[in-house]
């Protein structure tokens, strides 16, 4: 390759080889050996105008040699990684391809196009590589140094590649990328050369000092990140403050402006009302000294004349004299006796005005005072706000009232009977609202409230009936009745006034995946609930009672199993000879006859059937009880509705079904009586425990002999409506019923 | 084969009303069946709709191959299906019909299976065409088996002389005396042979297995239950023969079958084998028309006496208005008590 380049004349083709070996040694520059390229050309050039018939051969000889070349300096690439060379390659190449174009020699421009486009090519990619890389300097000289040789290029030849290989190298020199980096001395070193210089120093791999110095840069990147959302949030804040404050201020000054302008216009008025008030009194005083005056004039007047008659008179004979003189003595009396005044009417002196500027005073105060509240609002009461001894009591206030402290007075409503007036209390508080507390259950109690500061208290506000929740129900947790899906619930309210309504609320007792899962049923309007439920589960059950105050505390807990049924007997329907034991599921009839009480008048009562009826829930599901007997023992056992007569024995109407067995001559007699017939039916085990299955779904009644999971019989009865366990017992003895048995597996099949 | 076309005839007129077009394919294949007596199953997938029949004829390919079984007839029934087949048994020595109901549920779960054996007469086809019994076993999911009375066809002297003794009253019993003993195993027929066939050929749970029956046969469920204790869940008899050793027709059936030997015939007497019960818990329940013209001869108080003695529980209902067990009454027979061993 080397040699087919170096065929070419004038081309110095062997000193370039060693140029670039030397160049390759110190890790210099392929630049000098790209201008091998140009070199190249340039003789292709002057070979193709001065061989025009001969370019055919030597036009194939040349793309080789180009290709060679071009291969060289792709390899060069490879080597340095420095990519930006080919620009200057490439550059060149650009110029050549056209020019070769326009030399009329086709085939050599197709040839030569051909590298320069992938040299195109090398170049987007060292450009991008340059972009990338910011430690190299010395851009601006390069643009120079392109034109330095582009002109060299062509006057020069062989001298442009001396030139060059002095040149770039110099440049390399500061673009070539350092191999470590001193930490020491805080630069880039080259690999090979000034290594020694650092030998004690500190030295890291380049690309790990590049890592650490971004990782730095980026650290110090984010606290000046954090720190410029600080100082964005401050500038927030502060301009927060400033609206604030400016809104202040001005609020501020605008208050002020009216109150000055109100002492101002007050001030106006008063120093008109004295002006005029002093105009009036001048005006007075002068007129009357006037009126003083002038009377006064007439008087002398008068005087005067009568003086001048007097000397006249004194000059007249003695006889019209004496006549006269009596006529005048008695007008001169006349005169004297009317009372000259001469006292001043009115008072020269100036009174005292003493000018009254308490009111400018109060509103040069007021500036700075505060006026006395308005009447504060009181609130209704809110719901859930109360329990069984307190309420709080919310108010409120105009916004731009400055209060004190609140008095809060509060009584029982009274019910009407005027000679109980209730005692009033009163609170002090600070706050809007206040609990007040130890006050009765469930009872209603009247508020009202005063603002107050030092300029003085607001007037009352309207009065406001809080009512305090109710005092928590008494579950009767005798009365529970249950079965299976459900339970009834019954309370006592326990609060003397009528409730709005009460709640249940129940808990799974023995779930504790639903531990502390508490349904609650609401809105119940008497003292009674039937609750579905899950079967075989045990229930804890709260009642709690509710008026507009909120709910009451809870009940006591009562517990329910929704296993079988749970049901109670009925006392009222019990015959006068049958006692039920305490727990209530022990039915006896004592051996002696129990001397007969008279029947009470109540229509309930068994009075012929010895027999009870037992309330079993109202719920039209399965229900299954079991009764103990004893085998020798006289009973009727079975199922009734609620109006069976009650003087007539148990299955002989068509309002019961019942099992009835005799025992007579060791000889068990079992029947399945209802409207006094019975199926023939002859059992073989006398039954000790029987299982009694009330199946409204299926309009059935089974009876089982528990023990050996018998079945004894079925009744198929309309049952339209509810119907009650009842029991009898013909002979004495006693029953024992089991309720809360889960239903056995046997019996579901009836 | 033509016999048994002919008794599908005359006995399923309600089974017609249920699918007439079925039971035309059942009667038009059996004839094709008899006449080219090739392989019924590929006939079947041909004369059935193809909706319900591939399943079904896949299920009894299945069938045929792994054992002797041949189905007969087969009508949907109530959501499943009657069938009849028949088996060469071993016990018996001859060919021998039994009839299966498969309920819905059949399909897709084992089932409890409930056994019923009748009375005096009878064939497997008796009890499936005049009881009614499908509706009840669909509901409940219960699959019955009715095997026939007797060998047949055994062409034994004397066997089709009297309609009490022979074919068509097998009692039950294994017979020890010539020339019966060789057919005559009913006994092990119904209680091993049958289970066995059935157990394996059908989705039935073997641990929940019942036995009832009527007259002859109620003595059959009640002697199969009591000498085998365990076996079956419960048993519930029809008008049974409750003591056969005072009974006239079994006197002469233990006489021929088991020889002059009275304390012989005690191991199939139920009055006889109460008072040595010694087994698990049993559940005895007897229906017994008031008015039965045969009730002297079916003796249930002694049995009941038996039972009251041994503190075995039964349930003895006698019930009005019934002179003779009627077709009407055989849904009271398949008593709930008996679905309710099967929970």
């Amino acid at each position: 390759m080397e040699e087919d380049a170096g065929e070419e004349p004038g081309l110095g083709r062997c000193t370039a080889p060693t140029d670039f070996h030397f160049y390759h040694m110190d890790l210099y520059d392929s630049d000098s050996r790209l201008q091998v390229l140009p070199e190249e050309s340039t003789g292709v050039r002057r070979e193709a105008v001065q061989a025009e018939r001969t370019y055919e051969p030597r036009g194939a000889r040349e793309g080789q040699a180009h290709r060679a070349l071009h291969e060289e300096a792709d390899e060069l690439v490879h080597l340095y990684g420095l990519e930006d060379d080919h620009e200057l390659g490439d550059e060149i190449m650009d110029e050549d391809t056209p020019r070769l174009g326009t030399a009329e020699y086709p085939p050599y421009g197709v040839k030569r196009g051909d590298p320069a486009w992938e040299q195109r090519d090398w170049r987007l990619g060292g450009e991008a590589a340059e972009a990338e890389d910011l430690g190299f300097g010395g851009w601006g000289s390069r643009g120079q140094c392109q034109d330095l040789r582009e002109a060299y290029r062509y006057t020069h030849g062989r001298a442009s590649e001396e030139y060059e290989c002095y040149v770039i190298p110099e440049e390399e020199d500061e673009e070539e990328a350092a191999d470590v980096f001193c930490v020491t001395c805080k630069i880039p070193v080259r690999a090979v050369e000034n290594l020694d210089a650092h030998k004690e120093h500190e030295v890291t791999p380049l690309n790990q000092a590049l890592e650490s110095a971004k990782d730095e840069i980026h650290k110090n990147m984010y606290k000046l990140e954090k720190q410029i959302i600080d100082m964005e949030n401050f500038a927030s804040h502060l301009e927060e403050v400033f609206i604030t404050v400016e809104e202040n201020f001005g609020r501020q000054e605008q208050n002020f402006e009216s109150h000055y302008n109100e002492i101002l216009e007050t001030l106006a008025q008063k120093y008109e009302e004295k002006i005029q008030a002093l105009g009036q009194k001048k005006k007075e005083k002068l007129e009357a000294l006037y009126e003083q005056l002038v009377s006064c004039g007439e008087n002398l007047d008068t005087c005067k004349e009568l003086m001048e008659t007097i000397e006249e008179m004194c000059h007249e004979e003695k006889v019209d004299f004496l006549k006269d003189a009596v006529a005048m003595a008695d007008r001169l009396g006349q005169f004297l006796k009317t009372k000259t005044d001469v006292e001043i009417s009115a008072q020269p002196d100036f009174e005292e005005q003493t000018l009254d500027f308490s009111d400018v005073e109060e509103l040069m105060g007021s500036i700075n005072s505060i006026p006395a509240p308005s009447a504060p609002v009181i609130n209704p009461q809110a719901p859930n706000s109360a329990t069984g001894s307190s309420v709080r009591v919310c108010w409120s206030l105009y916004s731009d009232d400055t209060v004190e402290s609140y008095q809060l007075s509060y009584r029982p409503v009274g019910d009407g009977s005027p000679g109980k007036d209730q005692a009033e209390f009163t609170v002090t508080v600070k706050e809007t609202y206040c609990s007040v507390k130890n006050l009765m259950p469930n009872t209603q109690y009247e508020f009202w409230v005063t603002a107050q500061n030092r300029a003085g208290s607001s007037p009352s506000s309207e009065r406001a009936v809080y009512m305090t929740a109710p005092s928590p129900p008494i579950i009767k947790s005798k009365e529970i009745r249950s079965c299976e899906e459900a339970a009834l619930i019954c309370w006592e309210s326990g609060s003397l006034n009528p409730v709005d309504s009460y709640t249940v609320e129940l808990t799974q007792a023995e779930a504790p995946q639903a531990w502390g899962v508490t349904e609650s049923i609401v809105g119940i309007p008497t003292c009674e609930a039937l609750v579905q439920l899950q079967p075989r589960q045990n229930y804890t059950i709260y009642v709690r009672a509710l008026n507009v105050g909120g709910p009451s505390a809870r009940s006591e807990p009562a517990t329910v199993h929704t296993t079988g049924s749970y049901f109670h007997l009925n006392k009222d329907t019990c015959h006068p000879w049958l006692t039920i034991s305490e727990d209530g599921f022990t039915v006896m009839r004592s051996e002696r006859k129990t001397p007969m009480r008279e029947p009470l008048a109540s229509n309930t009562r068994f009075t012929r059937c010895v027999a009870v009826l037992g309330n079993l829930i109202p719920v039209r599901g399965r229900h299954y009880w079991e009764v103990e007997v004893d085998e020798c023992l006289d009973y009727t056992i079975g199922v009734a509705f609620e109006e069976v007569p009650r003087h007539e024995d148990l299955g002989a109407n068509r309002l019961s079904w019942c099992l009835r067995h005799t025992f007579a001559s060791s000889r068990h007699k079992y029947e399945f009586l209802h409207n006094k017939t019975s199926p023939d039916t002859r059992i073989t085990v006398p039954p000790r425990r029987i299982g009694v299955l009330l199946d409204y779904a299926n309009s059935r009644l089974s009876f089982f002999n528990v023990d050996i999971s018998q079945h004894l019989h079925s009744f198929s009865c309309e049952l339209h409506r509810l119907v009650h366990p009842c029991f009898s017992l013909e002979k004495p003895g006693c029953l024992k019923i089991r309720n809360g048995i889960p239903m056995p597996k046997h019996v579901t099949f009836y | 084969m033509g016999a048994a076309v002919s008794r599908v005839d005359s006995h399923q007129p309600q089974k017609r009303n249920v699918s007439s077009c079925r039971m035309h394919c059942v009667e038009s294949l059996c004839l094709i069946f008899a006449v080219l007596s090739i392989s019924h199953l590929y006939i079947l997938v041909f004369f059935f709709p193809p909706g319900s029949s591939a399943r079904g004829a896949d299920k009894k390919k299945r069938i045929s191959r792994r054992m002797a079984l041949k189905q007969v007839s087969s009508s949907k029934s109530f959501g499943g299906f009657q069938k009849v087949f028949e088996h060469d048994s071993v016990e018996l020595k001859c060919k021998m019909k039994f009839a299966v109901y498969l309920p819905p549920k059949a399909e897709s779960a084992k089932c409890p299976v409930l056994y019923f054996l009748s009375g005096l007469t009878c064939t497997e086809q008796n009890f499936i065409t005049k009881s009614g019994f499908q509706q009840a076993a669909s509901e409940h999911g219960l699959i019955v088996i009715a095997p026939d009375t007797s060998p047949r066809g055994c062409n034994i002297k004397g066997e089709d002389d009297s309609w009490d003794f022979g074919t068509g009253a097998g009692f039950y019993v294994d017979a020890t005396e010539d020339p019966w003993k060789t057919n005559y195993r009913m006994y092990s027929y119904v209680t091993e042979e049958l289970p066995q066939l059935v157990n394996a050929n059908f989705p039935v749970d073997p641990q929940r297995t019942s036995i009832f029956g009527h007259s002859m046969g109620g003595h059959g469920a009640l002697i199969c239950t009591l000498k085998n204790p365990g076996k079956y869940k419960s048993v519930s008899a029809f008008a049974p023969i409750c003591n056969p050793m005072l009974c006239v027709w079994s006197k002469k059936a233990f006489g021929e079958f088991l020889g002059p030997d009275q304390n012989k015939w005690k191991a199939y007497d139920a009055t006889h084998l109460v008072k040595s019960y010694t087994g698990s818990q049993l559940d005895i329940l007897i229906d017994q028309g008031k008015a039965d013209e045969f009730y002297d001869q079916l003796l249930p108080e002694n049995f009941i006496a038996a039972c009251t003695e041994k503190k075995i529980p039964v349930v003895f209902r006698l019930q009005e208005l019934y002179p003779v067990i009627l077709t009407r009454s055989w849904d009271t027979t398949l008593r709930l008590q008996d679905l309710s061993q099967f929970a």
